[in-house]
């Protein structure tokens, strides 16, 4: 569970409430009225003996004070959580001296309770498990206040906080390295000598050179002082490029699912290793981007920034017009796209001529229903020879396709580009 | 474990003295004022009223896009279960069976204990709550109980004459008990 700070108690909410009889009084009413209605029409007494108890309890508890409203104060252990995690909310009512309290929670869409969704107590205590990512509401609370003689029911509802769902990431521990890489320290070895911890060879010794690298084994074998060098380190900017244009697939596992999962495994992964990490959401109308930064912080800002592509559309600006910031140049981007839309394709190819060097994940594991008619398995046909005209298009310009089916580990599919640093074709 | 077979124990009783009650109110037998029809009918309401106990705690599936047929019959079976008043139903059929039979004021009073208690145990069931709950309402249940007593008493007075003057008396000795009853309530029914 994602820590969301020192806990602090939650504010009350006075909720109004509507009063009415229970289901109680409604039986004891119709046992009172029936007994009167026949001992009248039947001119039998005992009728109405058999009456008076349900009136005399009627009679009793219409006497009693019902207050107005209620002051209920719910709060959700935290506001942030992955797929799957559980969250509990704490509920608890104010005001309620007399009577009982009854909780019922409805949960929102995608979010599933875990155990009961009804308690009795001034205090509760709710689990739930968002099922998908996203922004969600966690549900409405219904609180029904019952008097002491339970004959009268004060009903009040009250909308429960939302809270950020975020994507369960996937498993990645090795990362691409271009070969290339910009003069900024970090953690990857570059091609040139430097400050670093990895021996690159040995040359000979040049007054100011540190004493503590002479290699003396070299140097006895040569005559002349030798040093060792080292590897430069340096760290790389990665954008993760995002498609949501397209969501194909079953919930829970589509292609915008393992995307998002996807992009948060690199995220995290790139950031361990000192990379500076940037997003580009593209979606219908344009694209939202965060400038690659460093640090812990910014794998929250970059699932905050994909979560905010589950709006839906919306107005933005196109890949030409993004700021040097978002895309800046000799960026290793890192795409994850199901390829299905004609126009990101388009863009990554452009992206791919103005010298990006790029690697697309494929997220694409659905097709289209096999049916039995011909025309049907001639389109399914087509779909597919298009599908791989597309990915050799991509490959044939450089850029390397993988594809990832949301099972395996990210490190299996990129293996073959993280064993050397990848190179950036012109 | 214990609070589950209180529970079921709460949910059988209810059923039972449900079923007693009827039973009670339906014997002898009688063959007029569709006597036969209403005691089906209130068969079929006590028994769904103990189906309706019983599948309380059975979730309501969740909400599709397409439900299959059988989720969308089952989810309508919970509504009708959960819906309709099956206890009132049950109340005014067993005393539409009761008021059938010719005057026996002990056998109703005995009845309309019965039902008052059958209706108090389907709340406790409903609401999982337990006897004690009740507690609060002892002293109102007790004078119930003698406004019940005196009403049979009403009702076996011998008529002070004949025709119906004379039985409209007896009811308005009645009614006056128990508006006299409600004039002492509040004194009775402070919290203990």
């Amino acid at each position: 569970m994602i820590p969301n700070g020192p806990g602090s108690p939650a504010a009350g909410t006075e909720l109004e409430l509507r009063w009415r009889s229970s289901r109680h009084a409604r039986r004891l009413l119709t046992l009172g009225l029936t007994g009167l209605f026949i001992a009248i029409l039947a001119r039998r007494p005992e009728f109405a003996g058999l009456a008076a108890p349900a009136l005399l309890l009627l009679a009793a508890g219409r006497a009693r004070r019902r207050p107005p409203r209620i002051t209920v104060r719910a709060k959700p252990t935290t506001r942030r959580v992955f797929e799957g995690e559980r969250l509990a909310v704490d509920v608890a009512a104010d005001d309620a001296d007399e009577g009982s309290v009854r909780w019922r929670l409805h949960p929102g869409p995608e979010v599933a309770p875990v155990g009961a969704t009804a308690a009795d107590g001034r205090q509760a205590r709710f689990v739930v498990t968002p099922e998908r990512w996203g922004r969600r509401q966690i549900g409405t609370l219904e609180v029904t206040l019952r008097d002491r003689w339970r004959l009268a029911e004060g009903h009040a509802t009250m909308t429960l906080p939302g809270l950020d769902c975020y994507p369960a990431p996937a498993a990645q521990r090795t990362t691409v390295v271009l070969r290339r890489l910009p003069n900024r320290l970090g953690e990857h070895p570059a091609r040139t000598s430097g400050e670093g911890i990895e021996f690159s060879g040995v040359r000979e010794y040049v007054p100011g050179d540190r004493q503590r690298s002479i290699n003396w084994a070299a140097s006895t074998r040569r005559g002349r002082l030798q040093v060792n060098t080292f590897a430069a380190e340096r760290s790389q900017d990665v954008v993760l490029l995002l498609d949501s244009t397209s969501d194909v697939g079953q919930p829970g596992s589509s292609a915008l699912d393992l995307a998002l999962r996807g992009a948060g495994a690199a995220a995290r992964a790139y950031l361990e290793a000192r990379d500076r990490v940037g997003v580009i959401t593209y979606q219908w109308g344009g694209a939202s981007w965060l400038a690659p930064a460093l640090g812990r912080r910014q794998v929250y800002r970059i699932i905050d920034s994909m979560l905010a592509s589950d709006a839906g559309y919306s107005r933005g600006a196109s890949f030409a017009r993004l700021p040097r910031a978002a895309l800046p140049p000799g960026a290793l981007v890192v795409v994850f796209s199901p390829l299905l839309d004609q126009r990101f394709v388009e863009a990554l190819r452009d992206m791919r001529e103005r010298g990006f060097s790029m690697l697309v994940v494929d997220v694409l594991n659905t097709e289209p229903p096999a049916r039995r008619r011909t025309e049907d398995r001639l389109a399914r046909r087509l779909w597919r020879m298009e599908q791989d005209a597309i990915r050799f298009s991509l490959r044939e310009l450089g850029v390397p396709v993988v594809h990832w089916d949301g099972e395996e580990p990210l490190d299996l599919p990129l293996a073959a580009h993280t064993r050397r640093p990848m190179a950036a074709r012109r | 474990m214990r609070a589950v077979a209180g529970a079921v124990g709460m949910r059988a009783a209810a059923v039972l003295l449900g079923a007693g009650c009827l039973i009670w109110a339906a014997l002898p037998a009688v063959h007029r004022g569709y006597a036969t029809f209403v005691l089906a009918v209130t068969i079929a309401a006590v028994a769904a009223g103990g189906l309706r106990l019983a599948l309380a705690t059975v979730p309501v599936p969740d909400e599709t896009y397409w439900p299959s047929p059988g989720v969308r019959a089952w989810r309508a079976f919970l509504d009708v279960m959960r819906q309709v008043p099956w206890e009132e139903g049950a109340v005014i059929g067993i005393a539409w069976l009761e008021v059938l039979h010719p005057s026996r004021p002990w056998h109703t009073a005995v009845l309309g204990a019965g039902l008052i208690a059958y209706l108090l145990v389907v709340h406790l069931a409903e609401s999982d709550a337990r006897l004690a709950t009740l507690r609060p309402q002892a002293r109102v249940l007790g004078l119930g109980a003698v406004v019940l007593a005196l009403g049979a008493g009403a009702g076996m007075l011998p008529a002070a004459g004949p025709g119906a003057g004379s039985a409209l008396l007896r009811l308005v000795a009645a009614g006056a008990l128990i508006a006299a009853a409600g004039l002492v309530l509040p004194y009775v029914a402070r919290d203990v």
